[in-house]
């Protein structure tokens, strides 16, 4: 009787595997020519306000002009937190139909993305349709889409981190260019005291982006595997070395000489003549200069060093389009057209003249009325110059516990300045508890 | 008797006062709301609570038009109405049959809805998706109602209500000839109006300001989206228009404003005025 079940057993077991052979080697594999059939893709996007508009612009422009007929269905899906918030709900759900073609997606949804079992990397894109586009985009755009070695996304919204100054001000405070480091931050506020101008010199809390930007320009990251890009974030790196510790030495100094005010001043404040010197996005230029209108000169100039031994530059963010398998030949190639238009020199051109944002394409910065926007206006140049300048090692930070991660260094940092903790407390506080977030991060995601 | 009149006078003044304060702090957002509304983007970066003029209406218009807010106002409406409705009609049913009838397990069924009060919405995000995509209610308005239709915290309000209803009334009710339904339709629910006027009040507004699971519900059906959707298209990363939003969250006040002045008389109303007289 055994020996019968045996026998039926191993039956069994051969009959499977046959099929299952037979089966992988009979998949239908999809012959597709795009244009010989409609086709229509779903985009998700978080472009609001007036970038909204120019999105839907584009969307249209492309179902209209396009030779493949080829429809993109633009859908909003709140801000970009809301976005990767629906897209984790839908991959728990694994109901991956719901899933759009493409996607436009910021720091924070990178790692969900990646490991999201659906992402048709863009690696995988060039490989698939044989089009190798890569070269013809900004490397230091590019680098912030990249994860453990594969390039997610396509830059589509690209931005840095630049210092903006009253010129009125500090015209009147007898000085004829943008602060460069925090030392002059110091002295451009005991200038502004001498000459009674009472406007604030500079606030802001540093976050998980401008510590990352900080702790870059003195050659180091924040956390390892290059800030989380080429693999999860394990520990801390800006210890050992000694980083972190130069940081807040310096960024103590300001406060301690009464330029620095603990709290974020930021566009609304400048426009209002609160603050001389604030940091912000690139991406925020032309509402600025809308804001400010003529009341004062508006300065732009590279994002604030800690020191002049630090390098110059800042990280990249925005936002990119990510691809997602839909198992379709024909929607993956429609997509692939898609998202080379949306990322491609006339859309860049344009959004970047309508936005601030920098194009990512290097034939856009190239693009003609790009260079008249240039001309006309020169704090739009200042985004460009600082990209070429920022070493490509810079990268942004990408670990599980985003939000915890980057209220935690805003409460330690703010901590030392108002409980004034010693600089080494604060190391070895920060040491610990943005370690015990990656630790639990890690343990529920192994 | 003057030294206690002038206690009681002490104690009224300081009450009120403290009433008046807090009345004020209540208040003082929805004024701050409605001044930053009628803003320009330059008004609104000076100190001064009040705008130079309140005929200042652009703000309102950009927001109707940049955030499609008349056609997500309908979606709202659509939502809080049908599903702060069904939600009570399932509430007042489970609430009654808590309150008036015994059968098995009543305590263990009871406590377990309760503890459904105890889960925060939040953790239960990808399990009500689950369960709605499988209902194939994705991207309809059932959808988007269908998780508000069952409510622990109603049923458990309306039970407590039901139960200090003194139970010679239903007594009274059964020797008129009234079954269960009648009872409830023509004596319980009137004389619990207040209490149901509040949770219905009460569950519209939490509807009506629902955001995230109206947005993952809808998305593939943007003309479904709500009214706070099409606030957050207001703002942006790249400019912070918060005249713009403010002006959209005082359109998307106005329908929650209209329901509680219209309710706000039965809600103060006694509810055994009068109930057991003849």
């Amino acid at each position: 009787m055994k020996k019968i079940l045996l026998v039926l057993l191993a039956v069994f077991f051969a009959l499977t595997s046959v099929f299952a052979a037979a089966q992988q080697e009979t998949a239908p594999v999809q012959k597709v020519v795009l244009g010989s059939q409609p086709v229509a893709i779903t985009f998700w996007h978080s472009a609001s306000d007036d970038a909204g508009p120019l999105v839907d612009k584009y969307v249209q422009e492309f179902n209209a002009k396009n030779t493949y007929q080829i429809t993109v269905k633009a859908i909003y899906q709140g801000q970009y937190s809301d976005a990767t918030t629906l897209m984790k709900t839908i991959l728990s759900a694994e109901n991956y139909k719901e899933l759009p073609d493409i996607m436009q997606l910021d720091a924070t949804g990178k790692l969900d993305y990646y490991n999201s079992g659906k992402a048709f990397t863009i690696d995988n894109a060039v490989k698939y349709f044989n089009d190798d586009i890569i070269g013809g985009y900004l490397a230091g755009a590019l680098g912030n889409w990249q994860f453990s070695g594969a390039q997610l996304g396509l830059p589509f919204a690209t931005s840095t981190t630049l210092t903006y100054y009253n010129k009125n001000a500090l015209k009147a405070a007898g000085w004829d260019r943008g602060p460069d480091t925090f030392a002059d931050i110091i002295q451009l506020s005991k200038d502004m005291k001498a000459k009674g101008i009472t406007m604030a010199t500079y606030g802001t809390v540093p976050n998980t982006p401008s510590l990352a930007n900080w702790l870059g320009q003195l050659g180091s990251y924040v956390v390892n595997n290059s800030n989380g890009a080429d693999a999860k974030a394990t520990k801390l790196e800006c210890i050992a070395n000694g980083a972190l510790k130069t940081f807040l030495t310096e960024w103590k100094a300001m406060y301690d000489a009464g330029a620095l005010q603990n709290q974020s001043l930021s566009t609304n404040q400048f426009v209002a003549g609160e603050v001389a010197v604030f940091t912000g996005s690139s991406s925020s230029i032309s509402n600025l200069l809308s804001k400010v209108g003529g009341k004062f000169e508006v300065g732009a100039s590279t994002f604030l060093r800690v020191n002049s031994s630090a390098q110059y530059g800042a990280t990249v963010s925005g936002s990119c389009l990510v691809m997602f398998d839909s198992d379709d030949a024909l929607r993956k190639a429609a997509t692939w057209e898609f998202i080379k238009y949306m990322t491609g020199e006339s859309v860049q051109a344009d959004f970047a003249i309508g936005t601030g944002y920098t194009p990512g394409f290097k034939a856009a910065v190239e693009n003609q009325n790009y260079k008249n926007l240039l001309a006309t206006t020169p704090q739009f140049a200042v985004a460009p110059q600082q990209l070429a300048k920022t070493p490509a090692s810079m990268r942004s930070v990408t670990v599980g516990p985003t939000v915890d991660f980057y209220y935690a260094i805003q409460n330690e940092v703010s901590d030392m300045l108002k409980k004034g903790t010693t600089v080494d407390a604060t190391v070895a506080s920060m040491d610990t508890n943005l370690q015990a977030l990656l630790n639990n991060y890690l343990r529920m995601n192994p | 008797m003057m030294k206690r009149k002038t206690r009681t006078l002490i104690q009224d003044s300081i009450v009120s006062t403290m009433a008046i304060g807090f009345g004020v702090i209540l208040i003082f957002p929805l004024i701050y709301c409605l001044a930053g509304a009628f803003k320009t983007s330059y008004e609104f970066l000076t100190p001064t609570l009040l705008p130079g003029s309140f005929t200042y209406l652009d703000n309102f218009k950009e927001a109707l038009v940049k955030g499609n807010l008349l056609r997500y106002t309908v979606n709202s409406f659509i939502i809080a109405l049908f599903g702060t409705s069904i939600r009570l009609v399932f509430s007042i049913l489970a609430a009654f049959a808590f309150a008036y009838y015994d059968f098995k397990f009543k305590n263990l069924c009871f406590f377990l809805i309760l503890g459904t009060m105890m889960i925060p919405a939040d953790v239960l995000l990808a399990t009500n998706y689950l369960t709605v995509s499988r209902l194939h209610l994705l991207n309809s308005y059932v959808g988007v109602m269908v998780v508000s239709f069952v409510s622990g915290s109603q049923m458990f309000m309306l039970r407590q209500r039901f139960m200090s209803v003194p139970k010679d009334m239903r007594e009274a009710a059964q020797i008129d000839g009234y079954g269960d339904i009648s009872y409830m339709v023509n004596v319980l629910i009137p004389i619990c109006k207040p209490v149901i006027t509040t949770l219905f009040v009460h569950s519209f507004i939490t509807l009506w300001n629902a955001y995230l699971w109206p947005l993952i519900v809808t998305a593939s059906s943007p003309n479904m989206r709500t009214i706070m959707v099409g606030i957050t298209k207001l703002n942006s990363w790249e400019d912070e228009n918060y005249q713009l939003v403010l002006a959209g969250v005082c359109i998307s006040l106005i329908p929650s404003m209209i329901l509680f002045i219209i309710m706000r008389r039965n809600m103060r109303r006694g509810g055994m005025d009068g109930a057991l007289v003849g």
